[in-house]
Parts: C-alpha cells; sequence; structure tokens
C-alpha cells in the first residue's frame, strides 16, 4: 500500500494512507500515512461506526497540510488497540476439540435461516468468492468432505483457470463468512473471539474445514501446505 | 496494529522481517486545489473485487499484483473479499465493508461538502505482498494513469 502511494506521487497524484504497521511505512517512506493502533481487519478503527471513522478519516486529511514529506503521523495510541491480535491464534487454541461425528452439512442447514436472518439485517454478506449460492452449499460440503479424504475430489462449478486446493480455499472462506455471517445474526452480542472459538471449537464446518488442514500439512508438497496454513484460520 | 512493543513475540518478529520495499527520498506532489474542489479515490490493498469479477488467484504468476476495479456507484452488497492473507479477523468486514474500504464515508464528505466529488472508479489490490516489484513497475503505474484519466487530485489508501 505503500508502494502504491510512491507509485501515484510519482505520477502527479496526491496521496494520504492509512499504515497499520509503522515500522512498514518508516521503511517504505509514503509520502503522506497515518499509522492507526489498531490491529488488521481493523483500519478505520471500528465496524458500524461511521463516526470514529469520520475522525481516522479527517486524521488522515490533515496531513495534506504538511509543506513536505515524508509524513508519517500517529492517532492517538489511547484510541486502540481494537480488533483481534490474530483470528488465528483462537483457532489454534481449539483445533481439534470438535466431535467430528457432527454432520456438517446438516449445520449448514440448521443455520441457513439466521444467515438469510443477517443478510436480511445488514443488506449484504460476505459470502460470495465462489459463486456458487448458499442454498447449495450442501454440495460445497461433499465436495470438502471427498477432499478431506482425497486429492481426487473436484467440484463441477470450480473455473477450469482455477486449481482445485485455490478452490477448496475459497469454498472455505465462503463457508466461513455464511457461519460467521450466521452466528452474528444469531447471538448479535458475542464478541469477535466467540464467534471465532464457537466456529473451531464448536461447529462441524470448522472440524471439517480443519480436517483439510490437517491431511494438506501432512504431505510433502509445500504449495498444498502453504494452500493448509490459509485455510484454518 | 499496536505499537510492536506490545505485540506477542511471534507477531512482532512476523513484522520485523516482513520484506518491504525500502525506499530513499519521496515522491512529492503538493494539493492543486482546497479539498472542497477535489477529487477523490479510494485504492484499497484489501483484496476486494464486485461479486461478478474473478476473485484474486495465486495459480497464475502475477496473479496476485493485479488490481480489480470498484465503481464508485457499485452497491456495497456486489463487493466481496478475496484476500489471501490469514493474519487478520475478518468479522469486521463481515460487519462493515467501510472498515477497510470507507465508501460510504466518502460519499457522506462529499454530501457535507468536504471534499469535492468522488472519482468514478476505486481500485482493489492485494495486500501482504512479499514482492511488490510488478505493482510497482507494472499495475501501480497502469491505476495511476487510470485515475489520472478520471481526473482524480487525491487517492486515499487504506490497507486490510
Amino acid at each position: 500500500m505503500s508502494v502504491l502511494a510512491r507509485v501515484f506521487e510519482a505520477a502527479g497524484l496526491t496521496t494520504v494512507a492509512i499504515a497499520l504497521v509503522r515500522e512498514h511505512a518508516a521503511r517504505v517512506r509514503p509520502p503522506r500515512a497515518l499509522w492507526v493502533p489498531f490491529y488488521f481487519g481493523y483500519a478505520l478503527g471500528k465496524p458500524d461506526d461511521p463516526e470514529f471513522q469520520h475522525q481516522v478519516i479527517a486524521a488522515a486529511l490533515g496531513m495534506l497540510d504538511a509543506p513536505q514529506g515524508p509524513v508519517l503521523a500517529d492517532y492517538p495510541d489511547a484510541a486502540g488497540p481494537i480488533g483481534m491480535p490474530q483470528a488465528s491464534e483462537v483457532a489454534a487454541s481449539t483445533n481439534g476439540d470438535a466431535d467430528r461425528t457432527l454432520d456438517a452439512a446438516g449445520e449448514i442447514t440448521a443455520l441457513r435461516g439466521y444467515y438469510e436472518r443477517w443478510q436480511e439485517q445488514r443488506g449484504h454478506t460476505a459470502v460470495g468468492i465462489t459463486g456458487i449460492p448458499q442454498r447449495r452449499f450442501r454440495g460445497v460440503i461433499r465436495f470438502l468432505e471427498a477432499y478431506a479424504e482425497s486429492d481426487d475430489a473436484d467440484m463441477g462449478e470450480r473455473p477450469a483457470d482455477v486449481s482445485v486446493p485455490q478452490f477448496v480455499r475459497y469454498c472455505a472462506d465462503d463457508l466461513k463468512a455464511f457461519c460467521y455471517e450466521a452466528r452474528m445474526a444469531q447471538r448479535p452480542g458475542d464478541n469477535e473471539t466467540d464467534i471465532h472459538r464457537w466456529f473451531w471449537g464448536e461447529t462441524a464446518v470448522g472440524a471439517l474445514i480443519d480436517s483439510i488442514t490437517q491431511r494438506l500439512n501432512a504431505t510433502d508438497d509445500p504449495s498444498l501446505k502453504a494452500m493448509a496454513y490459509g485455510l484454518s484460520r | 496494529m499496536p505499537r510492536l512493543e506490545i505485540l506477542s513475540e511471534v507477531q512482532r518478529r512476523m513484522l520485523e522481517f516482513f520484506p518491504c520495499m525500502e525506499a530513499d527520498g519521496v515522491p512529492w506532489t503538493p494539493p492543486a486545489k482546497p479539498l472542497s474542489e477535489t477529487r477523490v479515490a479510494i485504492v484499497t490493498t484489501a483484496g476486494l473485487h464486485l461479486r461478478e469479477d474473478k476473485p484474486f488467484n495465486r495459480d497464475h504468476p502475477g496473479g496476485e499484483s493485479t488490481y480489480r476495479i470498484l465503481p464508485s456507484d457499485a452497491d456495497n452488497a456486489d463487493i466481496v473479499q478475496s484476500h489471501f492473507s490469514i493474519g487478520f479477523d475478518r468479522t469486521a468486514i463481515y460487519r462493515d465493508i467501510n472498515i477497510t474500504y470507507p465508501i460510504d464515508r466518502m460519499r457522506e464528505l462529499v454530501q457535507r461538502g468536504v471534499v469535492g466529488s468522488l472519482a468514478p472508479n476505486n481500485y482493489s489490490f492485494m495486500g501482504a505482498l512479499r514482492d511488490c516489484t510488478v505493482v510497482a513497475e507494472q499495475t501501480g503505474p497502469e491505476v495511476a494513469q487510470r485515475l489520472k484519466d478520471d481526473g482524480v487530485d487525491l487517492v486515499f489508501l487504506t490497507p486490510t
């Protein structure tokens, strides 16, 4: 992101950037960067808080008054930290606890009402990377269950230019978004940690994704290990 | 991120050793007009794209250095994220896309007269790249030209 700021500014565009890692901005030297004390995933600070987000934006735009740069301004430390250090830390602490006899497809069906409530309430969804409608996610589950057993598994909906492992990642991302959004509709008072603990510790879908991770990690293929790393987080 | 000293050692080391395209000097384009007359575009490295676009894909060489166009009049509900990184909590963006792509906030600033106008197109790249060479030399300059063609004065950059 800091690299892009330099490219744009060199092309004659004025830039302001939000920087999450202060040390990286100091090394890359974008023209104007506002460091914010929020964790990854929380660049503007607080979701569903327009006023807070406007304060961050105003601080960033305030750097336009600087006569020369680079400018690396600090948002007040007291505003942070916001968010989770790393979602994967929750996953790592709970993987393997789930009852693997649970029925992941049945779970998807059971969560559907909550998921649709979320969509109705919020007007948007993060589900959609695979392009497969959520009403057909039981088919996605069957594909992942087969892939958890064998590399030979495939799904007709996979585009020809997307490898099976990459498509598995897209499927996992869609299923996670589906389950998380359903849970947020079901239990609006839960915080981020609660939701991660529930997904990785209690759900059959989480256990299914984790079982794929374990199989890929057991191979000698570095590309599959890299894909595994991205699944169970 | 909070200051490194309050992070766990694992996180701190991961960030300290992450490869960056370090530079000396700095390009500098001062604002040419008041903010209230300025045309703004958002460029994010959140790996966002329209539902109808292809997700970011590592199968193709250079696939992670491509970009996607996010029209300003696109419905937020039509935007999804296919970021490779697993190092961030996605519940925030599940709740509110403005957490990383503050398109509604920019629309509000235009309505309030704080910002002159919003460009017709915004752009999204993949973030957390370990090699930014293609972005620096090819796709970044390409987007810069597109922004200039749209009469953009100011680019607001956001990470995820």
